[in-house]
């Protein structure tokens, strides 16, 4: 039941140009983040530390979580139209099936994109000079970034679920990336789904967690993951829709 | 007026004003805590010019957002609720809808600037600055908001209506929103290009370094006026070329 939702949701995807967003968000971010490491050489002397936390801080503390909200309102677009919610809730599916089918489409596309921005980071670089190795902790910030991201999918999919509007679920979560900045400065960072990002990919600080950190990182994740995914599909056996 | 009034009317139970007021409220609850600690690093910031400096590129960051949140929020619920076809079928222009929309949109967005001026004046009280209330610099720190305001409003416009996926339309606010707040580290030339960075652009207060410290100048009007000029122009032709396009396209 849930890979005839998941090979759904792909089918509501085509022809929705979302891909372009996909692409251009991330290209935007290491383009300024490169453009600032290689003007500032003179400070930015770690070579691919310093291009990391001038390129993260750009994707992971502003685009990665917008690109985000983007996307998970994109996903219940098609539901808030035409009175669908109707027709899906009349389907032969449950409610977990559609919930997670979602999830799952947007944790494989965002796998695309940390990929994608894998491979921008790494011609930035070339492009700026860098000659040395890459850093060992990049596959960590990278996985860890995207297990983070899962996490914010999980709640914007709720709030773009609960909210019919398109626009304000992005608005909730922008404000939600400057909360989880200052729970992140006041170190409750591990506490709140978007300071996890920041502390997932090594936005801020590039030195590698420590494995009660990482362990105690994954199980927030997984926390979150759960308890927003079981109140929204609570939610949508419950509660009736307005179509 | 009464297409206006009906616009305003359809946004009634959309808590549009709620949202703007909360999304306002971070941006400045920001702005006041940064200013609140450089001046308890250095009571030398006490004063008016930092404050509204601060402001101005804090708007380059959140304002072209809000706006983009605002205008897809009153333009898209047409999409969604297929009601185009329904109003055109009311005997009036489609001109009039847009502009409608243009200026309840703008209604919106003047408030919240007033808001932020309220703000600020609110704030300069409660910390027992020195210098009496720069009136003159608030109002231009609000012309230059609500005239940058407009012209964004004119282009997200355009983007909202055409385009149905407004995934499309927020991903040009974050972009706007991402170049306003770099806007000050670009180039002069590059800057000028870029409608989004002309809250600080236009903002009366400057920043320069020297020697090390960081210093506030206050603009010269003069110096504004032919960038206003040119400013308005570039967002009457945006206005016009958003209205003629979308009043081209097939419903």
């Amino acid at each position: 039941m849930l890979r005839r939702c998941i090979s759904a949701e792909w089918v509501k995807l085509r022809h929705s140009h979302i891909w372009m967003i996909l692409v251009i968000l991330p290209v935007i971010s290491v383009l300024i983040g490169s453009a600032n490491f290689y003007m500032n050489q003179g400070v930015l002397k770690k070579e691919w530390y310093s291009l990391w936390s001038q390129v993260g801080l750009f994707y992971g503390e502003f685009f990665f979580p917008i690109l985000i909200a983007i996307l998970c309102a994109y996903m219940w677009r098609l539901e808030h139209l035409n009175k669908n919610w109707n027709m899906i809730m009349t389907a032969p599916v449950s409610a977990t099936s559609i919930f997670l089918a979602k999830l799952i489409v947007i944790g494989v596309m965002l796998i695309f994109v940390q990929i994608f921005f894998f491979i921008l980071y790494f011609l930035g670089g070339k492009l700026a000079g860098i000659t040395s190795d890459l850093p060992g902790e990049l596959t960590g910030w990278l996985l860890r970034g995207w297990i983070a991201a899962l996490t914010i999918s999980a709640l914007q999919l709720a709030l773009s679920m609960r909210i019919r509007s398109f626009a304000a679920p992005i608005g909730i979560g922008l404000c939600a990336v400057f909360f989880g900045l200052g729970m992140y400065v006041t170190h409750l960072g591990m506490f709140f789904p978007h300071s996890l990002l920041t502390i997932g990919m090594g936005v801020l600080t590039q030195t590698s967690l420590s494995s009660g950190e990482s362990i105690l990182f994954i199980i927030m994740n997984l926390v979150y993951i759960v308890v927003i995914s079981t109140v929204a599909i609570h939610r949508m056996r419950k509660s009736d829709v307005v179509a | 007026m009464k297409a206006i009034s009906l616009e305003l009317y359809k946004l009634r139970h959309k808590h549009l004003f709620l949202m703007v007021t909360l999304f306002l409220t971070v941006e400045i609850a920001w702005a006041f805590m940064a200013t609140s600690m450089s001046i308890s690093h250095n009571p030398d910031n006490a004063g008016w010019e930092p404050l509204i400096a601060m402001l101005s590129s804090m708007n380059g960051l959140f304002l072209p957002i809000l706006t983009a949140i605002c205008v897809s929020r009153i333009c898209d619920m047409e999409h969604k609720g297929n009601t185009w076809k329904l109003l055109l079928t009311v005997s009036i222009r489609r001109s009039t809808l847009y502009a409608a929309k243009y200026i309840s949109t703008s209604i919106i967005m003047l408030v919240a600037c007033l808001l932020q001026v309220l703000a600020i004046t609110a704030f300069g009280i409660v910390n027992g600055f020195e210098q009496p209330v720069p009136l003159l610099l608030l109002i231009r720190f609000f012309i230059g908001t609500v005239l940058t305001n407009m012209i964004i409003i004119a282009l997200q416009q355009w983007v909202s209506m055409a385009v149905k996926n407004q995934a499309f339309a927020l991903s040009l606010g974050m972009v706007g929103g991402f170049i306003g707040m770099a806007a000050d580290l670009l180039p002069l030339g590059v800057q000028r290009i870029f409608v989004w960075s002309y809250y600080t652009g236009l903002s009366p207060i400057t920043q320069s370094y020297t020697n090390e410290k960081m210093q506030f100048i206050v603009r010269d009007l003069n110096s504004l006026l032919p960038m206003m000029v040119v400013l308005i122009a570039a967002g009457i032709g945006i206005y016009l070329a958003g209205c003629v396009h979308v009043s081209r396209q097939e419903v």
